[in-house]
């Protein structure tokens, strides 16, 4: 009797010290995730709340998802201040910390971490793109169509739904002197004969303008059919409200220009600066939902936001951003399903390998909880979302007059006057 | 250079050697051996922010030949280190040319478009000037963003920098060069301090118009000094566009340009000590606010959010200010105080 509790005892040690070790236990595990915003300095109003909806996903997926396949996120948050310096040290931060993928708000951000993260094949998506960060396509993936596709989302809509004249139809650009104008220039030089429009100026402003009289007495000296603008809301408020009094642009009147803007334009900001009644009938395009779109990923937003964050409700990036976090839990999601959590927690070149091309590369029609268009990886294109809808600013609000139209991919890396 | 008591110069190499006692030596290669081994103890993130301090000295070393001994005010520097990272690039992106011929050309190039930009600082001073290189960045900065061959608003990619056939891939391979040509840089701003060069410049910045009487080309010397000034921005932005390997004009901003003659006037103008110290220090400020403090801050969820993230750039400006208002001579300034209270140690008074 005395020999049998002795051997049951040690029958329980044994079974105590080994039974930890036998179960697939995820405590205390974690998956890191670099995430950069802009949350101070010059991009800080779209930064900050761009930060904010990051963070808040991530904590709804940590405390009512139970994380990623059981593991806790850990995230790794950095303010880059929009200062191409500091992303670039940053950057090599997230890989010293062993960060399975990273992702950032803006091009600019992108643009001055892409070489480093490239050169180390360690994955990023980025939410506001332009083209060269993945012409040619390598390790950095387009969260949203970038300027570029709003041009030809717009140019093609605009061709099949509201040109009605024969023969091409004349468009005039009118660009903010940065990426975000020149996506769209670049997109008009590569397409604008294909879809079967004519550019007939090309203008530029600045983010500071106060008048573009002069620009637009030009541009209707051209006699155009559209006006295509890439910009901010306040300096498209400025052409808005120019055209308007040089009598280019007439709300709903015959013969007058039909006007076209980029994502980045077409926000309340637009509307309120501008007055409603200037504003009518202008179109735009917008890669997200808007905070009043009933749709199924929109309540938790609604109620971390109110949460957390209060003040940013309202605002669209906090949408782009809540969806970012999203897209890269679903990522982490595949890469763990089909490789495991071990093989991924070595870290280093090998999981953010695994984590591209297991996790990345095999989304597929992901649904973002319908706050954008449906997410998936297609070889050659690396925007992970390629879809805009087409808005009517419509007695003052933003009023979507199309479904998700498919942005095409645009290869830039083709034309010889592209950045290589 | 002040010296321990007791020490005596025999001979005019010994009295012009910058390394002049056993200590000196001592700490000289006890330094070159720390720095030159950091590879080894410190990860990707640190050595990026050493290559990032070891670039802005290069480049803010010039300014402080052009501000700081010749007292020529130029708020454009971010503009004239453009010019350098943008010639390297084009030369090895577009034209296949060995990184050192665009890293030299990179030189020549700033050092000619300061010499430009430099010709009105022979009629105007001070604030006028400092119009005159404002102008420089903008102008510069424009021409970049339109012109084809760079790239324009797109960016322009920048190969590995290579030497020899051998490639520098790695962090720490570019560390060396980096903090070679730094040391070198360091080095030679030293040198132009103790050179008749450097007196003329000195005593151009301390009284133009003494120094035109006392039979110094001011127009000659202002130019040497854009030149040169202008030479080291070129190649601290060669530098940064091989290290980056994709360059936009989002980096050389002109707040940029001002954080420059912050770090020089923070560090101590005119003295080759300063630009070190007003780097290090600077650099570090930044990284440490941005990655130590604001997520320490915000992870507490004890501050309203986003209010650790508005309160860093205040932080940053009130470090400045405070430093300007407590030290006004700057960190070498204080640093020789300190030198001179431990020799004296402990009858310092």
């Amino acid at each position: 009797m005395k020999k049998a509790i002795i051997l049951g005892a040690i029958l329980l040690a044994v079974m105590l010290a080994i039974l930890p070790a036998c179960a697939t236990s995820t405590a205390g595990k974690v998956l890191k995730v670099g995430i950069m915003t802009p949350s101070t300095g010059p991009a800080a109003e779209k930064g900050s709340p761009m930060g904010h909806a990051n963070l808040d996903a991530f904590e709804y997926i940590n405390t009512e998802l139970g994380g990623i396949e059981g593991y806790k996120v850990e995230v790794i948050w950095l303010d880059s201040a929009y200062d191409s310096a500091k992303v670039a040290t940053i950057i090599n931060r997230f890989m010293d910390e062993g960060a399975l993928i990273w992702g950032t708000a803006s091009s600019k951000e992108g643009a001055a971490a892409m070489e480093i993260a490239n050169r180390a094949e360690f994955p990023g998506v980025v939410a506001f793109t332009s083209p060269v960060l993945y012409r040619p396509p390598q390790h950095i993936y387009g969260q949203l169509p970038d300027y570029g596709d709003d041009w030809a989302a717009f140019a093609n809509y605009y061709m099949q739904n509201i040109w009605k004249g024969p023969g091409k139809p004349k468009m005039a650009l009118h660009l903010l002197n940065n990426p975000t104008g020149y996506g769209a220039r670049d997109a008009a030089r590569a397409l604008a004969d294909k879809i079967g429009i004519e550019i007939v100026s090309v203008d530029e402003h600045t983010t500071t303008t106060t008048s573009e009289v002069e620009s637009l007495t030009r541009i209707k000296a051209k006699n155009p059919d559209v006006i295509y603008i890439s910009s901010t809301p306040a300096p498209t408020a400025v052409i808005i409200k120019n055209a308007y009094e040089l009598g280019l642009y007439k709300p709903g009147a015959a013969g007058s220009v039909t006007i076209g803007l980029g994502h980045a334009s077409i926000t309340k900001a637009l509307v309120d600066i501008a007055g409603a009644n200037i504003v009518e009938g202008v179109y735009g395009v917008y890669p997200t939902v808007n905070w009043t779109d009933d749709v199924p990923g929109m309540a938790k937003v609604k109620e971390y936001v109110r949460k957390l964050h209060p003040k940013d409700e309202g605002n669209m990036d906090y949408i782009t951003s809540w969806a970012q976090s999203m897209i890269i839990a679903e990522a982490l999601r595949l890469a763990v399903k089909n490789v495991g959590y071990n093989k991924l927690a070595k870290g280093g070149v090998e999981a953010w390998r695994l984590v591209e091309k297991e996790g990345i590369q095999k989304l597929k029609n992901y649904d973002v909880g319908g706050l954008h268009g449906p997410v998936s990886y297609s070889p050659g294109d690396n925007r992970l979302s390629k879809s805009v809808r087409v808005f009517q600013i419509r007695n003052g609000t933003i009023t979507p007059v199309s479904d998700w139209i498919d942005a095409p991919v645009i290869e830039y890396e083709k034309f010889d006057w592209f950045g290589k | 250079m002040s010296l321990p008591s007791g020490m005596r110069s025999m001979t005019y190499a010994q009295d012009m050697a910058i390394l002049r006692t056993k200590t000196h030596w001592t700490l000289f290669i006890g330094f070159l051996i720390v720095l030159f081994t950091l590879p080894l103890y410190l990860g990707s993130y640190w050595l990026g922010v050493a290559n990032l301090i070891g670039i802005t000295l290069i480049a803010a070393t010039g300014l402080n030949i052009l501000i700081g001994y010749c007292g020529q005010l130029s708020i454009g520097h971010a503009g004239f280190i453009a010019v350098g990272a943008y010639t390297s690039a084009v030369l090895t992106n577009r034209f296949g040319l060995p990184f050192l011929v665009g890293l030299i050309c990179a030189g020549f190039m700033s050092g000619i478009i300061g010499l430009i930009f430099g010709i009105p600082s022979v009629r105007v001073k001070g604030f006028y000037l400092a119009i005159t290189t404002i102008a420089a960045q903008f102008i510069i900065i424009w021409v970049i963003n339109h012109w084809d061959i760079t790239g324009g608003f797109v960016g322009i990619r920048v190969p590995y920098a290579s030497i020899g056939g051998y490639v520098l891939r790695s962090a720490s391979s570019q560390f060396y060069l980096i903090m070679g040509i730094a040391a070198l840089s360091i080095f030679f701003a030293k040198n132009i301090a103790r050179t008749r060069l450097g007196r003329a410049l000195i005593a151009v910045r301390d009284n133009d118009l003494a120094a035109e009487v006392m039979g110094i080309n001011l127009f000659y010397y202002k130019m040497l000094a854009f030149f040169i000034g202008c030479f080291m921005a070129g190649i601290a932005g060669s530098l940064m566009a091989h290290w980056i390997g994709f360059m936009t004009t989002e980096h050389f901003t002109l707040a940029e340009s001002i954080l420059y003659i912050a770090m020089i006037i923070i560090g101590g103008l005119g003295t080759t000590l300063g630009p070190i110290l007003g780097v290090v220090f600077i650099r570090l400020l930044q990284q440490v606010l941005t990655v130590q403090v604001v997520p320490f801050l915000e992870g507490t969820k004890l501050l309203p959010a986003g209010f650790a993230s508005g309160v860093t750039p205040m932080l940053f400006g009130l470090v400045i200010i405070l430093f300007l208002i407590l030290e006004p001579r700057g960190l070498a300034h204080r640093w020789n105080l300190f030198k001179a209270a431990y020799r004296l140690w402990p009858f310092s008074y």
